[in-house]
């Protein structure tokens, strides 16, 4: 049977991707383009008044936030950011987890107890600490995009990395005890070959899929910071009248939680957003299912006789 | 001991949080950190918790009330949805995980594992659009989509958004276990005796697959405490959270009892779902 979760993921894995990387070139309008607001008159009967928010129609696929940006054309914009960072943020997690969590796992072999600290710690959500890191900094801030950017991506790694890391020590700690190893350091092979020889092989695909998982939990977190108005990229506030949020870089999280509001009238603001962060989640978590499944049939264990 | 141990670093990790945002400056696009300023609000906070200082904030201007006789609504208006979503997760996760176990079907796993990948903050969001959208087309009300005001709370949508996501969870997590559990020999010694199978599961399933749920308590109050701000803030109930993001400006002692609170709520929840635990390991796994 073929893999089609595989096949299905990762095509539309690339197409994001590549939507990331080309997508100011596809859109239909400039960045800052706002559509003008008017009269119109064709007859005596026939004359009224134009204003945005526009719904979606063939100039605007997905019609127009209140102030009469193309919203198709924020989103292709806006892309790279939600999609890079994701990435980003997700392979060093994968890479100083996992680096960390091989090299203990092999070390330390004696079991630690796990102890409640962490079990409280639980209590203060990861989203709700880098919200106070960052609630002095984001909102109306001198600093540039790419340093918020880099600034916020940083504080995500230093958070999610120690996860990642748990889960390898205990995979590796598990694998650590099988005979090959035993034979393999009896021979004489230091920790560096059975690194690289022995435990990389056996987590590769581990590794892979956890990769993909964390990509989904770090634009989790990127979106949940959004709902509090903490944009990646930074958040522009106006202050007269009621207190306005706009984020700066156009990232779909940030695109949402600006929006989150239009949930009674003109929807469309808000579904279409929404309904291309969640196909960004599906592809990704859709590829994630296709690397398990390869895998579980490729280490499944077959009985010998 | 242990237990007051950690409370105690997690109150000074709160202490110490708090305190950031309040401490960061940015002058000529340096970031700058001022730790003294942290040193010096965690030490007024302290003075002020002996005199009561600590427990009075401000709304808007020259208006200030007392944290303690404030909280105790609050809290109990959280405490109040928690403790039924969490009721609701425990015994839904155990029974659907039963259920879902013993079907290997790739394609159900794919559905309920997208499920579990949702984030809550679009769940909440869809959720509205769909009531709203079936509103406006039918003319019918399903739910209440956010709370007006402290008196009438949103229920079935907030409800629905708290246990579905750490249900998911625990329907993965114990699936695997029950099916490990089922391919065990006592099952099979069990079947050979004859045994129906609903007395199989009540007596030797449920019993061997509660420890798993107790190991993983921590991590699905996690992710319902994660859920909680968000559910809070996006349905405009007034719990706890709403101290940390309701005001208009920042005040270090608001935020830091706020969380301390949140602390005793989760323990509070903690302790109630243990004995939860208890109570269904007295009806199943009694002697």
């Amino acid at each position: 049977m073929t893999n089609w979760r595989l096949w299905v993921g990762g095509i539309a894995t690339s197409l994001i991707i590549l939507i990331a990387l080309i997508g100011p070139i596809l859109a239909p309008y400039e960045k800052d383009y706002v559509e003008p607001t008017g009269y119109y008159y064709n007859g005596p009967d026939d004359f009224g008044f134009h204003a945005s928010p526009y719904p979606p129609s063939k100039e605007h696929l997905l019609g127009t936030d209140e102030w009469g940006y193309d919203i198709l054309t924020l989103l292709l914009y806006g892309a790279k950011y939600t999609v890079f960072v994701g990435i980003g943020v997700a392979l060093f997690r994968i890479f100083i987890g996992g680096a960390l969590g091989i090299w203990f796992g092999l070390s330390l072999s004696k079991k630690k107890k796990t102890n409640s600290v962490f079990g409280l710690l639980g209590s203060i959500p990861a989203f709700l600490i880098i919200y106070f890191l960052l609630i002095g900094i984001t909102i109306n801030s001198p600093l540039s995009v790419m340093e918020l950017v880099t600034l916020q991506s940083i504080l995500m790694i230093l958070l999610g990395f120690p996860g990642v890391y748990a889960a390898i020590y205990s995979k590796t700690s598990e694998l650590a005890k099988e005979e090959y190893i035993t034979a393999t350091k009896a021979l004489g092979a230091g920790k560096i070959r059975i690194m690289r020889k022995h435990i990389l092989p056996h987590l590769k695909g581990t590794l892979l899929a956890m990769f993909i998982k964390e990509i989904i939990l770090v634009l989790t977190l990127i979106g949940q910071l959004g709902v509090f108005n903490l944009f990646l990229g930074g958040t522009i506030l106006r202050l007269h009248g009621p207190p306005v949020y706009i984020s700066i870089s156009r990232d779909w999280a940030g695109l949402i939680g600006q929006w989150r509001s239009f949930i009674y009238d003109f929807q469309w603001i808000l579904f279409f957003p929404l309904l291309a962060f969640i196909l960004m989640l599906f592809s990704f978590y859709i590829l994630s299912r296709g690397i398990e499944l390869k895998q579980k049939t490729t280490l499944q264990k077959f009985p010998h006789i | 001991m242990r237990l007051i141990l950690s409370i105690i670093g997690v109150i000074i990790f709160i202490l110490l949080l708090g305190a950031i945002p309040l401490s960061i400056s940015i002058t000529d696009d340096n970031l700058i950190f001022d730790f003294s300023i942290v040193v010096d609000l965690v030490i007024n906070y302290l003075q002020g918790v002996w005199n009561g200082e600590s427990f009075i904030y401000q709304e808007g201007i020259g208006r200030s009330y007392s944290i303690l006789q404030d909280i105790p609504d609050y809290f109990l208006t959280t405490l109040h949805y928690l403790l039924i979503a969490g009721f609701v997760t425990v015994c839904m996760g155990m029974f659907i995980s039963a259920w879902y176990s013993k079907s290997q079907k790739e394609w159900i796993k794919d559905i309920i594992g997208f499920l579990g990948t949702i984030p809550d903050f679009i769940l909440v969001l869809f959720l509205q659009l769909g009531v709203v959208a079936f509103y406006q087309s039918t003319g019918f009300h399903i739910a209440k989509v956010a709370s007006r005001s402290a008196d009438e709370n949103a229920y079935l949508l907030p409800l629905i958004t708290l246990t579905l996501v750490p249900t998911i969870y625990i329907i993965r997590t114990l699936s695997e276990r029950t099916y490990d559990v089922l391919s065990e020999d006592y099952i099979l010694t069990a079947k050979a005796k004859g045994l129906r199978k609903r007395f199989i599961f009540i007596h030797h399933v449920v019993r061997n697959v509660l420890p798993y749920l107790k190991a993983d308590l921590h991590k699905i109050l996690a992710i319902m405490m994660s859920n909680l701000f968000i559910v809070e803030y996006l349905f405009n109930i007034r719990g706890i959270t709403a101290f940390i993001f309701g005001g208009t400006m920042y005040q270090y002692n608001l935020i830091v009892s706020t969380l301390v609170a949140l602390v005793f709520l989760y323990l509070l929840i903690y302790w109630t779902i243990r004995l939860l635990i208890l109570l269904l390991e007295r009806v199943f796994a009694h002697d």
